[in-house]
């Protein structure tokens, strides 16, 4: 479909979610800890290095979300929930870091074992 | 005796920009009219001056902040501000006791329809960084210091939901009305790096 100006105004304000109505049941439920997987993919992805490896806890199931790592290369949907994954500062960043700083990050089902 | 310029070189962004957008014309995806009414969507009619009036009305009207704070996408739609890079949103809310930023640090996801398009510092490798490492420092260097017994919480938004800080309501602006507060409120405190 060509994208002509007249088209812009609804576009714009309708946008198109990622989000999917599908009933897929999550892995994880709120305050379940997790530890992020080891992965180091070469095509898209969403999730940052460096978290590989460290544990967190479930702060906030978001639902179900198509899965861009699969979705960004013509591989499908592979919808799956997406989470706010709670991480202390001192489990990122080691002992020096703040003992009251946290991190929140949106982290999908495939990025995550329980811990 | 005459001199010339060179001419100064173009970024490496624009020129991909620029690549970019010539295939999606030639492949008749997008006609480039409609490009520059994108562009003039978020230069002139899209920007914080929206996310200032939600958190004006959240401040003054306890049950839609209580929306506000349970569902923000649907109580940002009350308002008229969804829509692309805005479809799922979540607003975090800034207290005595916790400190919230924002940050992608793996591109530049950003609430378009509430902020518009994101600062240039924003989309940087060093804000992107050290955001995450080191918010503390990030935030002094915006003028923001905060008591060491607030937890600052950073919230990295790679996936597909996109954040708007709700700040803490300055003392002594009881009387004013929801305009008068709202031209209080700041984009960079909605992306969390300044208090009011």
């Amino acid at each position: 479909m060509l994208l002509t100006p007249d088209l812009v105004p609804a576009v714009v304000a309708s946008g198109h979610s990622a989000r999917v109505d599908a009933k897929i049941a999550p892995r994880f439920a709120p305050g379940a800890k997790v530890r992020v997987r080891n992965l180091h993919p070469t095509g898209h992805t969403r999730l940052p290095g460096y978290l590989c490896g460290k544990t967190g806890t479930v702060a906030i199931a978001h639902g179900v979300f198509v899965f861009p790592d699969t979705n960004a290369h013509g591989l499908g949907e592979k919808p799956q929930h997406c989470y706010s994954i709670h991480f202390t500062a001192q489990e990122v960043w080691g002992p020096t870091a703040s003992a009251k700083d946290t991190l929140r990050v949106d982290l999908f089902d495939d990025y995550l074992d329980p811990a | 005796m005459a001199t010339t310029k060179p001419a100064p070189a173009e970024s490496e962004t624009a020129i991909r920009v620029r690549a970019l957008e010539s295939i999606l014309v030639e492949k008749g995806l997008i006609d480039p009219k409609a490009i520059d009414a994108l562009v003039d969507t978020f230069e002139h009619k899209v920007g914080p001056r929206n996310g200032a009036k939600v958190v004006a009305k959240a401040w003054v009207d306890p049950a839609y902040k209580q929306r506000l704070l349970t569902d923000a996408t649907a109580a940002i739609k009350e308002l008229g501000y969804s829509g692309m890079q805005g479809e799922d949103m979540l607003v975090v809310e800034n207290t005595d006791t916790v400190h919230n930023v924002i940050v992608c640090t793996l591109c530049s996801c950003y609430p378009w329809p509430t902020l518009g398009l994101p600062p240039v510092w924003y989309k940087s490798a060093p804000y992107r960084a050290r955001a995450v490492n080191d918010p503390r420092g990030v935030l002094k260097e915006f003028g923001t210091i905060l008591p060491d017994d607030v937890e600052v919480r950073v919230w990295d938004t790679t996936a597909e939901l996109r954040y708007l800080v709700l700040p803490q309501r300055p003392a002594g602006t009881e009387k004013l009305d929801e305009d008068a507060l709202a031209a209080l409120v700041t984009r960079d405190s909605m992306i969390g790096v300044t208090v009011l």
